[in-house]
């Protein structure tokens, strides 16, 4: 990304705006500057440049400021008070990649953990990489249960787009064979460890209904051609991803996408650039480009083009579309349904069981897989076996087994959370021979689970809270329901019988607390559905009443699924700029 | 002054793990000779504790984490790590608390040898560390154990602690899942 032009001023110039650089901004970008258009992305964070802007990256723990990389106290409830609800995203050596709260801030009727990134490349740099198709379980759900409003969409329209997808971004993983978790094209799996292995065959036996497989995640294990020529290497199991890959070994923007997107000559990419609104022509009946606030000189400037996509991240695309009043569209850009900003979802996290593993103390691995196992839904699946009447839906595991290394002298600390302090006690060299060794196996199923949609659960625009651009704040009123109260306990109980079917011992389930959001799986503000008195987009991500805008991150999610959502939005990117690229060459844009 | 100069270009190692020679030397040398009762210098000038705490923790931390087959947590500059943490990271309760822990290793070391702590030979420093760690086993965790979380943490997470004591390897390249534990021999230094 050595070429970007970084400094397009307001201009006429551009087929295309893309608003993000993110998962579904960097997809938006590469396929419509492929097929000649030629492309602004808008990107409100600063540059950010693959490999050399991962300053982190290499770092070994000595170099470290604080013990274990961890910021004190303080400077976390100065700027990182919201986001470090998560426990792990806000480290030394990653606080870097997220936006400062005290800077960005919003407003919480009811706890919301909002977590961001404002750079080139967005959260595509921090994301954990799981990757799983939705099913046709996820697609008619609503429809069958009568929940929000039916997808416009079934999975085999999305199907040759998730191919498309993968093979680009490169996805590592296992064919199960599952309806309720297609598979795709996969790269060589990782492997599992000797008691992953152990818990699959307990589990597997105990339970018929329950699949124990290899994370699909987007780490290369074998580098096509394709992914060779962007300059993107095979994973080296450093499983420090989250601070930016030198080695291009995980699908983000800034490795893959917009690499490919410069590559065509039609990219321009403009970091420090605050979409503020989308400007709507009266006449036309059609939106004719943005309104941007740069953010480091705070001018106000103007960008135009035929087709708009807005990949801003749910509430963030759901924030300019509130903001983009006008005499067609007084509650903002799309929303004569009243649909928009409602319907917040993530997914359950933060959930499941933990258990001490004995035995198998002679063996260990080598290496640090970036990936764990994955436990697909398992629960009303449509069959009598499987249904649940205590709630709709249901969840995924992620998690493994892995042996503690010497923090397990610290208390509260290890594999397994909940444990005391278990090393050896007392001082002196037999302690610190036995702190040397690696301690004993331990195992953690976290849970990941559907939420349904509703309407109240909602983002709001604030115009009396005007942020340090001078643009309204957002204000979040969104909570667990009944449904999602019950699938917590579920997800607790479920995690545990599998552990103890495999002969684990000292089994704690746990509910940390959580609050929407904490997933960092935000979406549905502004969803799909064949209706356009009850959704704001329809079946190709186009907003109803304004053909030339499309939005393809999370906020056109019409339903949450329990699988992690980056995936479908590559793949609904993917496909939407295709149908953009064809109804602007018939003149239907 | 000359012995002083030798002492402080020989192995702190070696000064202290010479403790007898030194206690004697300094108990019988009296107020005469006070350089050689005092501890060897410190190679570094601590921020948040006194010179006085700064030289009972670089004691009591060779003490928590002993030179062995591989370095102590001396030489792999824990006592700095200690201080900087307590001056950069630690809120000031938790540096007081520190603080007030060396003081009282230090007092006990006077009342019953009626010497500093850091002067003491590593018998003495021992029984000390000793009794309050088997007060903290009876009453709960208090200094002591924070003082070995820190010290423990600031070894394990330096460069001698995770490349000599654990097995370090900054790119693995591949991931092999299941592997004899006597092929890699120790704990791996991250995860």
């Amino acid at each position: 990304m050595a070429y970007l032009n970084t400094r397009a001023r307001g201009s006429t110039g551009f087929d295309a705006i893309v608003v993000g650089s993110g998962i579904s901004g960097g997809w938006a970008a590469k396929e419509l500057t492929e097929k000649g258009l030629r492309t602004l992305v808008l990107e409100r964070g600063r540059m950010l440049r693959h490999p050399e802007d991962y300053t982190t990256a290499l770092k070994p723990p000595w170099e470290e400021r604080y013990p274990r990389g961890r910021l004190p106290r303080a400077e976390l409830d100065a700027h990182y008070k919201v986001q470090s609800r998560t426990g792990y995203t806000i480290t030394e050596s990653t606080a870097h990649l997220f936006v400062r709260d005290d800077q960005h801030p919003y407003n919480e009727t009811q706890p919301y953990t909002w977590v961001r990134g404002y750079q080139v490349g967005g959260r595509s740099l921090m994301w954990a990489r799981q990757s799983y198709r939705h099913s046709d379980l996820d697609f008619e759900g609503n429809a069958r249960e009568g929940v929000g409003v039916d997808w416009p969409i079934r999975y085999a329209d999305l199907a040759p787009w998730y191919d498309y997808v993968e093979r680009f971004a490169g996805v590592s993983g296992q064919k199960e064979g599952l309806a309720t978790l297609p598979d795709g094209i996969f790269q060589p799996p990782m492997d599992m460890n000797c008691v992953e292995k152990a818990f699959k065959a307990a589990t597997e036996s105990r339970y018929p209904e329950r699949r124990v497989t290899i994370g699909r995640v987007a780490n290369l294990t074998a580098p096509t051609d394709e992914q060779l020529a962007l300059g993107r290497g095979k994973c080296q199991n450093r499983n420090l991803c989250m601070r930016g890959c030198p080695f291009g070994a995980y699908f983000s923007s800034n490795s893959a996408t917009l690499v490919a997107a410069e590559r065509t000559g039609n990219l321009t990419i403009r970091p420090n650039s605050i979409v503020a609104s989308l400007i709507y022509d009266e006449k036309a009946g059609r939106a004719t480009g943005v309104r941007v606030v740069d953010a480091i000189t705070r001018e106000e400037l103007e960008f135009h083009a035929e087709v708009i996509f807005l990949c801003a991240s749910s509430n963030a695309t759901a924030a300019i579309m509130l903001n983009s009043t006008s005499r067609r569209f007084p509650n903002g850009m799309g929303n004569d349904s009243d649909q928009l900003g409602r319907n917040l979802m993530d997914q359950h996290s933060r959930v499941g069981a933990s258990a001490d593993v004995p035995g198998y103390l002679d063996t260990y691995y080598s290496g640090r897989r970036p990936n764990g196992l994955y436990i697909p839904r398992f629960r009303n699946l449509g069959d009598r076996a499987t249904a649940r009447t205590d709630y709709l839906r249901g969840f995924g595991y992620q998690g493994g087994a892995a042996r503690l290394g010497w923090e397990r002298s610290l208390p509260g600390e290890g594999f397994a959370a909940a444990r005391k302090a278990e090393g050896p006690s007392g001082f002196g060299a037999e302690r610190k021979a036995a702190l040397s060794q690696p301690g004993a196996w331990s195992m953690r199923l976290n849970g990941y689970g559907e939420i349904l949609p509703h309407p109240d659960n909602r983002v709001t625009l604030n115009r009396d809270v005007l942020d340090p651009y001078g643009l309204p704040t957002l204000t979040f009123d969104a909570r667990l329901r009944e449904n999602d109260r019950a699938m917590r306990k579920d997800m607790q109980v479920a995690a545990a019988e599998m552990l103890e079917a495999a002969g684990f011992k000292n089994i704690q389930t746990f509910d940390n607390p959580y609050a929407p959001g904490m997933a960092i799986h935000e979406m549905g503000a502004a969803r799909m559905g064949r209706d356009p008195k009850t959704s704001v987009l329809n079946a190709h991500n186009q907003v109803h009443a304004c053909r030339n805008v499309y939005v393809t991150d999370g906020a056109a999610m019409t339903s949450a699924s329990a699988v992690n959502p980056s995936l479908t939005y590559m793949a609904l990117t993917a496909r939407a700029v295709a149908h953009a690229v064809e109804a602007r060459r018939r003149g239907e844009l | 002054m000359n012995l002083r100069s030798t002492l402080a270009g020989m192995d702190r190692r070696l000064v202290l793990g010479g403790g007898l020679v030194l206690g004697s030397l300094a108990f019988t040398a009296g107020p005469v000779t006070p350089a050689i009762a005092a501890p060897a210098p410190l190679a570094w000038t601590p921020r948040a504790l006194s010179l006085q705490q700064a030289q009972v923790l670089d004691a009591a931390a060779e003490l928590i984490i002993p030179e062995t087959d591989t370095p102590g947590a001396r030489r792999a500059g824990v006592p700095q790590f200690v201080d900087r943490a307590l001056a950069d990271y630690y809120p000031p309760p938790e540096r007081q608390r520190i603080a007030r822990g060396l003081d009282q290793l230090d007092a006990d070391a006077r009342a019953a040898h009626g010497a500093g702590f850091a002067a003491l030979n590593t018998e003495q420093q021992t029984a000390i560390l000793n009794r309050h760690d088997a007060a903290e086993a009876a009453a709960g965790p208090g200094f002591f154990a924070a003082l070995r979380d820190m010290v423990t943490t600031g070894y394990f997470t330096s460069e001698p602690g995770a490349t000599l004591a654990l097995r370090y390897d900054p790119v693995p390249g591949e991931y092999r899942a299941c592997v004899p534990l006597s092929e890699i021999g120790r704990a791996w230094a991250t995860s």
